[in-house]
Order: C-alpha cells, then sequence, then structure tokens
C-alpha cells in the first residue's frame, strides 16, 4: 500500500547560466515503486535520471505530474517533510561533527531524545561494519567508510524511500562490489523501499528487484533483470545492456532475411510482416559439435571465426556470419577445438530468437 | 622537531622586528621624554606626565576606549546580519542588475569615504543622527561592509548546495540547515570578515569626527589633534594605548572562536583543512 508512484513527471531545464540556449526534457515518466522493493534507474550520463530523482526527493519542482505516496499526494511537500533519505554521490558528511552525530542527524531533526538517537546510531553503524566509530570525525574515515557511514546515516531514521545517487561510483571497483552486497542485505533485512540511480549496468543487474532504462529524458523499459535481458523492448535498450549481435532485416510470411541478405531463415512463429531488428544474445549462439544436439526447427548459420578472446574462465568468439560480425560466448572445451580463420556452424534455438519492431 | 636556524630565516626575523618592533621602540620612547630633540639619540630626561595625564589626568581616555570598542562591535554584528544574506545572493543566484548591486557594495573600498561623508553628514543632520552613536555606527558601516561581504562570499563559495540538500534530505528546516551545515562553514570567513571589520571600524578618524561631530568621542578622536600639532608625548602614549586596544580587541575575538570551535569541534585545531 505505501508504494511510491510517479505520476506523468515532466520537467523542462533551461540553462540560461551560460548564454547557451542549452534545453534539456525530461519527458511526463510514469514509474510505480511497490513497498520494499529495490528499483534502479538505469541510464547514460545526462539521461535525466538524476533529475527524475531529484523531482522525487522534491529537491527539484516538476512543471507538471504528480508524486504519490501510498494515496498520499506529496508533490508539494517539501523534501525535509517527506521522511525521505538520500545519498549522494559524495559521502557529504559534515565534517565538523563525529560519525555519532552525523549518523543521528535524521533523529536529531525529528527531536528524538538523546539516548535513544545514540542507541539507534550505534545500531546502524554496527550494520554497516563500523562498530565503534561513533567519536571519530569524517575526515579520520577512508572513502568507504565514509560512504558506509552516509548509508548508515540515511537509514537510521527509517525512510519511508531511499533515495541514492550513483552512491558507489566514486569508489575503487573492489569496494564498490563489497559495498553492493552490504547495501542488498541491508535492504532486504530493513525491508526499506529504494530507488537507485546508476549508470553501471552491472551494478543495476546485480542490486535491482527491478530496472527502469533511461535515454535522452525518457523511461524506454521497465522490467526485472532478466525480462529486460530476455525481452528487450527497443534496440536502444537492447544496445544500453550491452547486447551484441542487433541484426538488421525484414519479415514477409514468417520468413526472415537479413538486409545483406546474409542471414535468412523461417522465424517458426507468426510475426507480423515488416522491417524487424534480429537479437542473439551471444550465450544462444552455440556451435555445431559431435556432442551437441540442436533442436530440429532450430535455425543455423554458417561462418568463419575471426577473433577469439579469453574472457575469464570462457572464450569470447568474433563470427563473420555473411556481412555480419556476431559475438559468442563459448566454453573453454568449445574454444579449444576452433582456430581463428576456421569455418564454422552455429545454431540458435527457435525460443532464443528476439525480434525487436523497428 | 629540531628548530632549524637558517641565515635567511634570521635575516627575515631581524627585519621584521625592524619593521615592526623599532616604531614601538621609538614610540615608547617619546612617550616617556622629556624635550627629545635632534640630533641626539636618545631623550636626555623622562617623565611619566605624558602616561600619566592618559591614563589619570582626563577621565575621557577610559570613556573613550569603551566607546571604540563599543562602536566596533556593534558594527561588526550588524555588518555579520548585512553580510552573510548578501553572500549568499550574490553567491547564489543569478539576478538581473547583480552586477551594480556588487558595484554599490564594494564602492566604499575604492571610493574616499569622505566623499560619502558629506552626503551622509548632511541626510543624518536632517534625520537627527548626527552627534549619535547610532548614526557613526551607521556611518562605519560603508567602509567595513565590503571586506566582511568579500570573506563571506570566499566561504559561500566553497560551500555546494548539496551540503544542504543533503542535510534537507535528513530533515532539516530551513533555519537547521543554517545552524547546523551553513554557519560551521561559514564561520572562518565570518571570522576573517569580523577581524577587518573591528580594526577599521576602530581606526576611523575622519567619518566619526563629522559624523560624531566631537560629540561621539572615540579614541581615534582623542589621539589625533596631539599628533598634529600637540603634544608628541601624549601622542605617543595615546598610539600606544591604541594598537594596544586593537590587539586585545582581535585577540579577544580570536579566543571566542577558539571556544567556539573547541566546543564544537575539537579536530579542527588538530587536522587543519577538511577534506571533502
Amino acid at each position: 500500500m505505501n508504494g511510491l508512484r510517479i505520476e506523468q513527471i515532466e520537467k523542462k531545464y533551461m540553462t540560461a547560466e551560460t548564454g547557451q540556449k542549452e534545453s534539456f526534457a525530461l519527458e511526463p515518466i510514469d514509474l510505480a515503486i511497490h513497498e520494499g522493493e529495490f528499483v534502479s534507474l538505469l541510464g547514460p550520463s545526462g539521461c535525466g535520471k538524476t533529475t527524475l530523482l531529484k523531482l522525487t526527493a522534491g529537491l527539484l519542482q516538476p512543471d507538471a505530474g504528480k508524486i504519490r505516496f501510498g494515496n498520499i499526494d506529496i508533490t508539494l511537500i517539501p523534501p525535509e517533510s517527506r521522511r525521505f533519505s538520500m545519498v549522494f554521490q559524495e559521502p557529504l558528511l559534515f565534517p565538523h561533527m563525529t560519525i555519532g552525530d552525523n549518523v543521528s542527524f535524521g533523529l536529531k531533526m525529528q527531536k528524538v531524545a538523546k539516548k535513544e538517537r545514540q542507541f539507534e546510531a550505534t545500531r546502524m553503524l554496527e550494520m554497516v561494519g563500523l562498530a565503534g566509530y561513533e567519536g571519530r570525525f569524517p575526515e579520520e574515515l577512508s572513502g568507504g567508510q565514509q560512504q558506509r557511514a552516509a548509508l548508515a546515516r540515511a537509514l537510521v531514521a527509517k525512510p519511508r524511500v531511499l533515495l541514492m545517487d550513483e552512491p558507489f561510483s566514486a569508489l575503487d571497483p573492489g569496494l564498490r562490489e563489497d559495498m553492493r552486497e552490504l547495501l542488498s542485505g541491508i535492504q532486504r533485512e530493513l525491508e526499506v523501499t529504494v530507488l537507485f540511480v546508476t549508470h553501471d549496468r552491472e551494478e543495476a543487474f546485480e542490486i535491482s528487484d527491478r530496472i527502469g532504462i533511461m535515454s535522452d529524458g525518457r523511461l524506454l523499459q521497465v522490467g526485472t533483470p532478466t525480462e529486460l535481458y530476455e525481452q528487450p523492448a527497443s534496440t536502444k535498450v537492447a544496445s544500453f545492456l550491452g547486447l551484441k549481435n542487433i541484426i538488421k532485416g525484414n519479415i514477409r510470411a514468417g520468413h526472415f532475411a537479413s538486409e545483406d541478405s546474409g542471414i535468412e531463415f523461417h522465424t517458426g512463429k507468426p510475426i507480423i510482416d515488416g522491417k524487424h531488428f534480429l537479437i542473439l544474445r551471444p550465450e544462444v549462439l552455440r556451435p555445431i559439435t559431435s556432442s551437441s544436439k540442436p533442436q530440429n526447427d532450430s535455425v543455423h548459420l554458417k561462418g568463419k571465426v575471426s577473433k577469439l578472446k579469453f574472457k575469464q574462465g570462457s572464450y569470447i568468439a568474433q563470427i563473420l556470419a555473411g556481412n555480419q560480425q556476431l559475438e559468442c560466448t563459448l566454453s573453454r572445451e568449445e574454444a579449444e577445438e576452433l582456430e581463428p580463420a576456421q569455418a564454422i556452424e552455429l545454431y540458435v534455438n527457435q525460443t532464443d530468437l528476439q525480434f525487436v519492431e523497428h | 622537531m629540531k628548530q632549524v636556524f637558517s641565515p635567511l630565516k634570521i635575516i627575515l626575523s631581524l627585519l621584521l622586528f625592524l619593521f615592526i618592533g623599532i616604531p614601538f621602540i621609538a614610540l615608547l620612547l617619546s612617550s616617556v621624554a622629556t624635550g627629545w630633540q635632534w640630533p641626539v639619540l636618545f631623550p636626555e630626561s623622562y617623565s611619566f606626565r605624558a602616561w600619566e595625564y592618559v591614563l589619570f589626568g582626563s577621565s575621557r581616555t577610559w570613556q573613550s576606549i569603551g566607546t571604540s570598542l563599543l562602536i566596533a562591535v556593534i558594527v561588526t554584528v550588524i555588518n555579520v546580519l548585512l553580510a552573510v544574506p548578501a553572500a549568499n545572493a550574490l553567491v547564489r543566484f543569478q539576478f538581473k542588475g547583480k552586477w551594480f548591486a556588487e558595484a554599490i557594495l564594494f564602492a566604499p573600498i575604492i571610493i574616499p569615504p569622505f566623499v560619502a561623508v558629506m552626503g551622509i553628514h548632511l541626510t543624518f543632520l536632517r534625520l537627527g543622527l548626527t552627534e549619535t552613536i547610532l548614526g557613526v555606527v551607521l556611518a562605519h558601516l560603508s567602509p567595513t561592509l565590503p571586506y566582511m561581504v568579500r570573506a563571506v562570499m570566499i566561504s559561500y563559495n566553497t560551500l555546494s548546495v548539496d551540503w544542504e540538500n543533503q542535510a534537507r534530505m535528513l530533515g532539516a528546516g530551513p533555519f537547521l540547515r543554517f545552524y547546523y551545515v551553513v554557519l560551521p562553514h561559514l564561520l572562518p570567513g565570518i571570522a576573517a570578515g569580523a577581524s577587518l571589520s573591528i580594526l577599521i571600524s576602530l581606526s576611523q578618524y575622519l567619518i566619526t569626527f563629522i559624523i560624531g561631530s566631537g560629540q561621539v568621542v572615540t579614541l581615534p578622536i582623542l589621539l589625533f589633534p596631539f599628533i598634529s600639532g600637540g603634544d608628541p608625548a601624549v601622542a605617543s602614549a595615546y598610539s600606544l594605548l591604541f594598537a594596544g586596544m586593537a590587539i586585545l580587541a582581535l585577540l579577544a575575538m580570536d579566543a571566542v572562536l577558539k571556544k567556539y570551535y573547541q566546543t564544537k569541534n575539537p579536530s579542527v585545531l588538530k587536522v587543519k583543512g577538511v577534506k571533502r
């Protein structure tokens, strides 16, 4: 019931500051987040994801649209009264306060008694792995510890929604992974509703219940990580998700032909005629070997190996089929049988074929 | 840490002493000399006549020190109250005529105070503000405010809005945000501006003289007639008293600030510079 709903939110920007009339528009966006859900907004920088987050926080006022929490319209409620919480890219710990005072700041604003504040702060610091740091000052902590303290500070007042604006992007890669795990664990334990902004695909896929893909001020698709990966709604989503093999072509009477006519096959299932993109995920392309048994209706492709790359435990083969460069993931055994410039036959199961309309 | 005495350091310290120390020695000697004339290097006879006159002879000395300090403190407090919102607006907002507002604010640094004071004097005459401490305080604002605004602006420049947004997201309203987040950050700038404001206000002669019309007696008002032709011994004694008053005022302010910092943030004294 206490979900967050973003309804037809719009925002136009005029940056007259530099004299240029460079404008940016966030087109009407709808997004519903359930209680306790972890939703990420994923998109390249400048796509409007941070703007959408700040609109949700109330730090920016929308030009049109509503933000609801539960059944209450909170669009006009100032951010300090929303009981939302936010973690920014920088830890932003107040430098003149101890970690303990920093963490309990939100409770102090709610006029909670000092004893209880201290108790809650200690408990939260333990949760993020900073037990015993209450008396230290922010500058005595490392970057990762500071961000942990910032997370504790955001969570201590039991926010209705936790907003996070690329909180781990300033950290080292190893540390980033630790933080993701920590956040995931805490989020599940406290059942906080989280709206998380990131440009890091891997990060979004690892920790989110659902992901919203954004580009140029628009929300392109919202879905669970698997949904997005297996059924991207458009090539833009597919390419942003790092899907490599996107082939332009036509479908006529259940027959797909790539534009350069290098790849042709029967689709097997009824699909409306017209221009389509065929998306082949690297792992659905399987080499035909003596041991593999392709299903009868599977699609076969012929090509030549142009490159083999080793990638932590598996191989990536680049294969030239017709005029198309395809990428395909191979196991070590499969790859060992191959050599560059060798001819190869691949198959794809019918169920793994994905078509996206033009 | 080992103290290193390099020749350069010794020479520099010596120069510093010569430039700052020697005038004081001369003042000190001149204040206790009777008939100290060229070409003798040191006075031939000494007396404490000047000091007796300055410290005990006229009760006006202590009164004038009190008036000087009172005016300086009020001026500085008003400056802080005016400069913080002004600096906030000048740094954070883009508005029409901003350059003009800035030009007016900083004009007193460039334009000699006498020019403005003539006009102010006329206006204050009509308003009945001349010969009052309030009038002098108001007139002192114009040469001191620019420095305060400048100093606070620099502090504001280094304060990202993110800090206030962060406090906002933790539930802090406008007043609490200012008290817990903005003010601690501005404090060094306010301290710098306040020192300048106090020193400039203490050393005002012309403005105090014109607006106060001789009725508001600050230490410079007592001091000047003796310098410009009266008694060099008394002038020297007053000058030393003036220097002492200014130094004590700054030390007092420093002590108050340090105490504030110690209660608010012991680490500032330990670790300098704030990592962001």
